[in-house]
């Protein structure tokens, strides 16, 4: 009995110790192996710096900040004139973003957050991963001396204190809507925020360059931050260089917080996320043309960013349009999509001997001209290539006309078809284009029009134009391929079969209880 | 106290399947789910196998599961529901996974996408004609920078890591240059290659079509690709990949 226990204590141990082996073998094999090949060198970074400030910080300065803010600090680097908005200058030191009063400049820790978390929707990044607050502070000292203003500086501003917050609510945001037509805000940013108002095309900064009042609809492009404490402070400070003043004489601390929450209730409450797939819904009725219609309301929305056309030329670097909402419905005949976009103003093509060259507002919505086999392949997302052309669903401000086009290849132009079977409304309110467009699911021409079927993948892809900035041609505003499902119709089997599992299973177990059951009776009675 | 082997088991099972998915991730990167699988599939067999060896040890496991299952006439409320729910709860989990996996799932196609794809013949031999010139370098990579950010920086970044102000809209993110498995893994004639004929000009295996790289000998010159190339090894500190030359140094 000894020698028996002995036995089964060391065979456990062998089988143990070999079932261990094997783990760890199978374990570490990918990581030896992954080991040879993350053999690399890291990047160049700052090092070494000298041990005085300044001195580092005019390194770090030439090597990071130069190519936008230029030699002098003049905000006239190279990059400069591909950027809207500009760098700042140093040399002038006019601070958009500060927490101190109108025409001050402002704190360190202003520019630090500035430098930490960049500008959201400009050319500035966010240096916090590549500087570290060491060299981020010594860069600040550095741009500090571009400008004698610091110097003459007799005192430190007071910096503007917000205040005990007020929640946002439905009372509160009343009242700042209130304060924001009694304000004067609508003249430049808009009934409803868009940035449209009426004197949003003739600002001016002071450089006096064209300057954009800010569409409040999109916090996340607010370059000093977009919650309801930054523009409780932007509303306080002002924007130095501009022309939107401050408001702290007009604004208490109540007050202050009633329109921030009413400015940041114009926005989601988070960034929308970028879609992938466009669903359609399906109905029953005719598909709406009437971009108000209410059907649209229950179609599901995909939101898209979207880029300035840089890849021929002439190119756009800096596009108005930054992103498109697309909504879908369909029927057994027809398809419809609507596109909303924001665009400051419902621009018209100007005369041709006019200095400030403007045309006509446009939107497109892109397919292949014919699915390739499999689904992988399409043509080029940039109005296709020579290859594979590209079915182009149009419609312009200027008349509201909706037209049809084929491209092969942006370079090569647009060939407008003869007789389309298109049609669409648009309309434009407050800074906002609702544009319908739809077709049926088939046509007469499969050569040059994308036909659909249920169930079927098809790309599609997004241009805008704003002709008031110079958009046309090649210039536009553009989105890589996407697509889009009609789903078929779930088959019935779908909900007979998991029902048929459940009893079956349900079933084993029943019988399992009862053999073991037997069993039991059987060795009782034995 | 002494636990039961079936109680070891369970616990061993939750001890390792806690280790691979909590604990792996603290030494190396997480493990695919298809791999926690195999090693607790493994985990599984070692055990039953375990305690099938011996007989004494086997009915030490396996009684109290049989007696469970099958109850007994004077057993615990606690322990009759436990069952019970438990022989609901199975037949509904596997209809539920049945209904996962004949529904209808839409999936767009997608592309294996070949991110560094083998260039064509036409890409190989491309050699830098600045080279040699030491003495000019300085003022080559000057230029660079200013075409860089002329006209990469959109996409690429201030930051050279592929995060430019329009790197958001695109399906294909723009490549990282500050990442060391980019343009420190390639050679500067592959590098060159893909500068100049740009996404549109890559094999279909690598999708062209998706990929808005401009093709830069339409815009650029070749002396100004150069210099951009240039200075992006400079700024982030790499060098190219090489085989000829890594022999004769």
């Amino acid at each position: 009995m000894q020698v028996n226990k002995l036995e089964n204590k060391n065979t456990k141990k062998i089988i143990f110790g070999l079932f261990g082996i094997f783990l760890l073998i199978s374990g570490l094999g990918p990581n030896l192996y992954a080991d040879e090949t993350e053999e690399a060198s890291p990047q160049k970074q700052e090092d070494n710096l000298p041990s005085d400030d300044l001195a580092a910080g005019k390194i770090i300065y030439e090597k990071r900040c130069i190519s936008c803010h230029g030699n002098e600090g003049d905000g006239d680097g190279p990059a400069a004139d591909r950027f809207e908005p500009k760098p700042r200058s140093f040399k002038k030191a006019e601070f958009k973003y500060r927490s101190t009063p109108r025409n001050e400049l402002p704190t360190d820790e202003d520019l630090f957050r500035a430098v930490t978390n960049g500008l959201p929707g400009t050319g500035m990044p966010d240096w916090a991963d590549v500087l570290n607050e060491k060299k981020r502070r010594q860069v600040i000292k550095y741009i500090k001396t571009f400008s004698d203003k610091w110097e003459k500086q007799k005192e430190k501003p007071q910096v503007i204190t917000v205040g005990e917050p007020i929640p946002t609510s439905a009372e509160s945001i009343e009242r700042g809507q209130k304060q924001f037509t009694a304000l004067g805000c609508t003249l430049c940013h808009g009934t409803e925020g868009r940035g449209d108002g009426p004197t949003s095309l003739v600002l001016r900064n002071h450089r006096g360059d064209p300057v954009f009042p800010r569409n409040l609809n999109k916090n996340w492009l607010f370059r000093g931050g977009g919650d309801a404490k930054d523009i409780y402070k932007r509303v306080n400070t002002g924007l130095n260089g501009t022309p939107m003043p401050s408001f702290a004489d007009k604004l208490d601390n109540e007050k202050s917080w009633d329109l921030a929450n009413y400015v940041r209730s114009l926005s989601p409450p988070v960034k929308p996320e970028r879609g992938s797939l466009i669903k359609p819904l399906k109905i029953e009725e005719a598909v709406p043309t009437d971009p108000e219609d209410p059907l649209w309301a229950e179609a599901a929305s995909s939101w898209f960013p979207m880029m300035g056309q840089i890849s021929f030329e002439e190119r756009l670097f800096t596009p108005t349009v930054t992103d498109i909402t697309v909504q879908s419905i369909y029927n057994e005949k027809e398809i419809g999509f609507k596109l909303i976009w924001d665009d400051r103003s419902h621009s018209k093509a100007s005369k041709p001997s006019a200095k400030m060259k403007t045309y006509t507002d446009q939107v497109a919505i892109q397919f292949p001209e014919k699915l390739q086999p499999g689904g992988v392949k399409k043509p080029y997302f940039i109005m296709g290539d020579e290859k594979l052309g590209v079915n182009l669903w149009n419609w312009r401000s200027e008349d509201k006309h909706v037209f049809e086009t084929n491209a092969n290849g942006i370079l090569n132009g647009e060939i407008e078809q003869e007789k389309s079977d298109l049609s669409g409304e648009g309309i434009f309110k407050n800074g906002q284009y609702q544009v319908v467009i739809k077709r049926s699911l088939q046509t007469a021409d499969k050569e040059k029009d994308i036909q659909f079927e249920v169930g079927e993948f098809y790309p599609i892809a997004f241009f805008a134009m704003d002709g008031t900035n110079g958009e046309v041609g090649t210039k536009r505003s553009i989105t890589p391929w996407y697509f889009v499902l009609m789903e078929p119709e779930t088959p019935k089997s779908v909900y007979i079969f998991p029902p048929i599992v459940v009893l079956l299973v349900f079933g084993m177990e029943f019988v399992l209880v009862k053999i073991l059951k037997k069993n039991r009776k059987a060795s009782g009675s034995s | 106290m002494k636990l039961p082997l079936i109680a070891k088991a369970f616990l061993l099972e939750i001890g390792f399947y806690l280790f691979l998915k909590l604990g792996m991730p603290l030494i190396t990167s997480p493990l695919p789910s298809s791999v926690i699988f195999m090693y607790m599939a493994l985990v599984t067999i070692s055990i039953l196998l375990y305690v099938s060896i011996f007989e004494d040890d086997f009915n030490q496991f396996y009684v109290p599961i049989v007696d469970f299952i099958r109850g007994d006439e004077n057993e615990g409320i606690g322990r009759k529901m436990s069952r019970t729910a438990l022989f609901i709860l199975i037949p509904l989990f596997v209809g539920f996974r049945s209904y996962q996996s004949v529904k209808p799932n839409f999936n767009p196609p997608f592309p294996n996408r070949v991110i560094h794809p083998a260039p064509p013949g036409s890409a190989a031999g491309f050699m830098n004609p600045y080279e040699g010139e030491v003495a000019h370098r300085e003022e080559y990579i000057q230029e660079g920078r200013d075409i860089f950010y002329q006209n990469c920086v959109f996409c690429h970044g201030d930051k050279l890591d592929g995060n430019g102000l329009f790197a958001d809209a695109l399906n294909v993110k723009p490549a990282n240059f500050a990442d060391p498995t980019t343009i420190s893994m390639l050679q500067e004639s592959f590098v060159f290659w893909r500068v100049k004929t740009g996404g549109i000009g890559l094999p279909e295996e690598s999708t062209p079509w998706d990929s808005a790289m401009p093709r830069w000998e339409l815009i650029l010159s070749e002396e100004e690709r150069w210099k951009a190339i240039m200075f992006l090894y400079d700024y982030t500190g790499y060098k190219p990949r090489t085989w000829e030359l890594d022999a004769g140094e």
